[in-house]
């Protein structure tokens, strides 16, 4: 669905590469992680893989970037909002702002697209179940909470029914309980709807849990492709500055085993 | 309980006047206008304020909202108008004297006048803010041809500036905690400036890029043919009524420039 | 310096109750974690310590300072406060001149400006950014240097909110060590936190909120352990105890070194 082809991109006026000769295939319904130290190359991949590079960010490019077959420079972003969603870190700054009700904000991008008002009326009460928001549904979205900010900007996305979903580190100011609703939010999407979602990250044990394949980047160039098991357990994570869960870390020290667990429940099978 | 939207003046209501369609109000208030410029006297005004506004007001139960808006607003004008129209207007009845100055009727009456011009015309303008939801003027306005981007600017800057107050505050909160003192004399008060002004401005410059990506995110430049979530409400006698009191406010103002050139 | 909460109670004007008659004594050179959902109180109870909130009930002492009695700047020669967001405060043309600006405002002599600002850069790893401009570093740096702005303000007590948000695991092993470190100078540090494995590898004691109330506190070993008390709170217990229970073990350690030793023992012992 969104391949890359030995695709390398620097920033404007800048000679360093933040992508660096990438070569990666995304197929549909896939629920991909990525890892990588700050400034690997993380958010850059990001805004790659939702057209932003090269629409909205300038600068230059080479190699491949094809989303549906067509290269992803003959599209525009008014076409591709819809089709793919991008959601960020900061919430306060994906709130619109012009609306007043949360209920109206996820409608807010509904409205650009042209969505008959029946439907939006049920595509933004099943977006609001998803991250478990409805009671907010008449507040005011500046009056609440950051993270609860961070769920209705996720929501007002899924509204959207895009069919590709990237998330730059959504969950950063977010509570344990809202990482959790986050994360199950995006894997019944995922298996429900068979939209890609492609999430880059720090919570490891959450990307272990619910990604089919994750991959590892450093200095804007792939490092790791894999199982979430085989990247996120490697030694090789420790010198990314990606780190290791505390179950592979205690597993490494007790198991000759090659492949290492990551999840609570791989590392109660093995230490069993 | 009436309740406020970010940095509206809005009153949350299912009442009659709310439920007129935002345009049916905005023609209000354009009348309102055109009955401050052109009725030619105290009674007028005031007849117009007490048997029409009044009663608009009563009927979107937002009366006591209303009043204090009309007295917040207008209030300060009236007492400084009475003040320097008594003092300096002139005019033979001289209802005291304050050293060398006079203060007359004719004054008063001057100062009232103006003060009750500025009730009537501000008074439309507060009814229709306090009775409609800003974001539906603006959809109202948008179905008309207003240019969406416009739109967008006017309710994103009334909500976002109650934000950009929380965020000065926790801007100052860690300037305070850094050790900055903030009650003392006037030389010190430019010392606070960078330091609270800097990060507002340098934190807000950095948003906008993002601000901007979430935007198109949302498809804001989608070439689709928008629609919205709440249809207004509209009737054929609230577009006659349009049309009247937009040919209502244009005829005032006309005999009102006609007989003065007469 | 002990800092000592008495029978606080806080509402805010809008007049929800969010401390409700909190008891707490912090002595001289601890590392306490606060932990708790979002809206427990945590950061309404910390804000009390530097005076940005007054008790609207009961009384905080910080040594024998009554807060009531002082502002917050004068508070700022006993209590530093690490906000969540560095934006919220960097302003200066320079790193080092941001470092600087507390140390000035506490009137120290250049002198001791110069090597407070040296010692704080080394802390955390930015002395070869002394020159750069604040807003040239990223934003996990960003959150290095106001920390490093804190600790060169050399108060006794430094209250850190959420100091890993947004870090990898680089920027989590540096603030680990500077935790570390700045226990060892005798600094009592306060850290607000949803980190609950951070917690584990670095603080003594442990305070859990809940509804405005202190729902458990006590020693770091004795409290994370205590699965059904954190899930009343909606904290998760850290990933090796988790694991621990998981697999029955007896005990349930907080690090991966004393989770090994445990665990070899618990093997031998079931072997017998």
């Amino acid at each position: 669905m969104i391949r890359l082809k030995k695709f390398s991109y620097w920033y404007p006026a800048t000679e360093q590469h933040a992508l660096d000769r990438i070569t990666l295939d995304i197929p549909e319904g896939q629920f991909l992680g990525i890892v990588g130290a700050n400034g690997a190359g993380k958010s850059t991949l990001c805004y790659a893989l939702s057209g932003f590079v090269p629409h909205f960010y300038n600068g230059e490019l080479e190699g491949e970037l094809s989303f549906d077959n067509t290269p992803m420079a003959e599209l525009d972003l008014g076409k591709l909002a819809g089709q793919v969603g991008l959601v960020f870190q900061n919430p306060f700054n994906q709130i619109s702002g012009a609306r007043f009700t949360v209920r109206e904000e996820i409608a807010f991008g509904l409205e650009n697209l042209g969505v008959p008002r029946a439907e939006m009326r049920d595509r933004i009460e099943e977006a609001m179940e998803l991250v478990n928001i409805q009671e907010l549904a008449e507040r005011s979205p500046f009056s609440v909470s950051g993270g609860q900010q961070q769920r209705i900007a996720i929501a007002s996305i899924l509204a959207m029914q895009p069919r590709v979903l990237v998330l730059d580190e959504p969950t950063s100011q977010l509570d344990p309980d809202g990482t959790r609703d986050v994360f199950a939010a995006l894997s019944k999407l995922v298996s429900t709807r068979k939209i890609t979602v492609i999430i880059a990250e720090h919570k490891l044990e959450w990307l272990a849990t619910f990604c089919d394949r994750v991959i590892a980047l450093a200095n804007g160039r792939l490092r790791a492709e894999g199982s979430p098991q085989d990247v996120l357990s490697s030694e090789q994570m420790l010198r990314l500055g990606v780190g290791r869960t505390q179950y592979s870390e205690a597993a490494a020290r007790l198991l000759r085993s090659k492949q290492l667990p990551v999840t609570l429940e791989q590392a109660k099978k093995a230490l069993q | 309980m009436p309740s406020m939207r970010g940095g509206t003046i809005y009153v949350e209501g299912r009442s009659g006047l709310h439920k007129l369609h935002p345009l049916t109000k905005l023609a209000l208030s354009g009348l309102c206008f055109a009955c401050a410029a052109a009725l030619p006297g105290l009674p007028w005004l005031l007849g117009m304020f007490v048997l029409v506004l009044m009663p608009l007001a009563i009927w979107g139960r937002i009366t006591r909202a209303f009043l204090k808006a009309c007295l917040l607003v207008v209030g300060p004008f009236l007492l400084s108008l009475a003040i320097i129209q008594g003092f300096f207007h002139g005019g033979d009845t001289v209802l005291f004297q304050l050293g060398r100055f006079t203060y007359t009727l004719e004054g008063l009456m001057a100062g009232l006048l103006f003060a009750a011009r500025l009730l009537v015309a501000l008074g439309g303008t507060l009814l229709l803010m306090q009775s409609t939801d800003q974001a539906q003027l603006m959809q109202a306005l948008t179905e008309r041809g207003f240019p969406a981007r416009i739109a967008y600017v006017v309710l994103t800057a009334i909500q976002i500036f109650p934000s950009f107050q929380d965020r000065a505050q926790v801007i100052m909160d860690a300037q305070q905690a850094r050790g900055l003192e903030l009650q003392t004399g006037a030389l010190n008060r430019a010392r606070l400036l960078l330091p609270m002004v800097g990060p507002l401005i340098l934190g807000s410059v950095m948003d906008v890029s993002e601000r901007a990506m979430a935007l198109e995110a949302r498809g804001f430049s989608s070439p689709a043919q928008k629609t919205s979530l709440h249809s207004l409400a509209d009737s054929a006698s609230q577009r006659t009524l349009r049309w009247l009191l937009v040919a209502a406010a244009l005829g005032l103002l006309a005999w009102r420039v006609g007989s003065a050139l007469a | 310096m002990n800092l000592r909460v008495e029978n606080v109670s806080f509402r805010y004007p809008s007049g929800v109750l969010a401390l409700d008659g909190v008891n707490a004594e912090i002595a001289s050179g601890e590392v306490v974690g606060i932990l708790g959902e979002n809206g427990a109180g945590k950061t309404t109870l910390v804000k009390l310590f530097n005076g940005l909130l007054r008790p609207s009930q009961g009384k905080v002492w910080i040594g024998d300072w009554d807060t009531a009695d002082h502002s917050t700047a004068a508070l700022a020669a006993r209590v530093g406060f690490l906000f969540q967001n560095p934006d919220d405060q960097l302003f200066e043309r320079t790193v080092a001149r941001e470092v600087a600006y507390g140390p000035r405002n506490q009137g120290a002599s250049e002198a001791q400006v110069k090597r407070r600002v040296a010692q704080a850069l080394k802390l955390v790893g930015l002395q070869a950014q002394a020159d750069s401009h604040p807003y040239d570093l990223p934003q996990p740096q960003r959150k290095l240097l106001a920390l490093a702005a804190t600790i060169a303000m050399q108060t006794p007590i430094l209250v850190l909110d959420e100091p890993t948000i947004g870090q990898d695991e680089v920027g989590r092993t540096t603030i680990g060590h500077i935790v570390n470190s700045l226990h060892q100078m005798g600094r009592t540090l306060i850290i607000i936190t949803h980190d609950v494995d951070f917690c584990a590898q670095h603080a003594q004691r442990i305070l859990v909120m809940l509804q405005g109330k202190v729902h458990v506190d006590g020693a770091a070993s004795e409290v994370l352990i205590q699965t059904k008390i954190l899930d009343e709170a909606e904290v998760a217990p850290p990933q090796l105890v988790r694991l621990a229970q998981a697999l029955k073990m007896p005990a349930a350690p907080l690090n991966v070194e004393d989770f090994v030793d445990e665990y070899k023992q618990w093997r031998k012992k079931r072997k017998k």
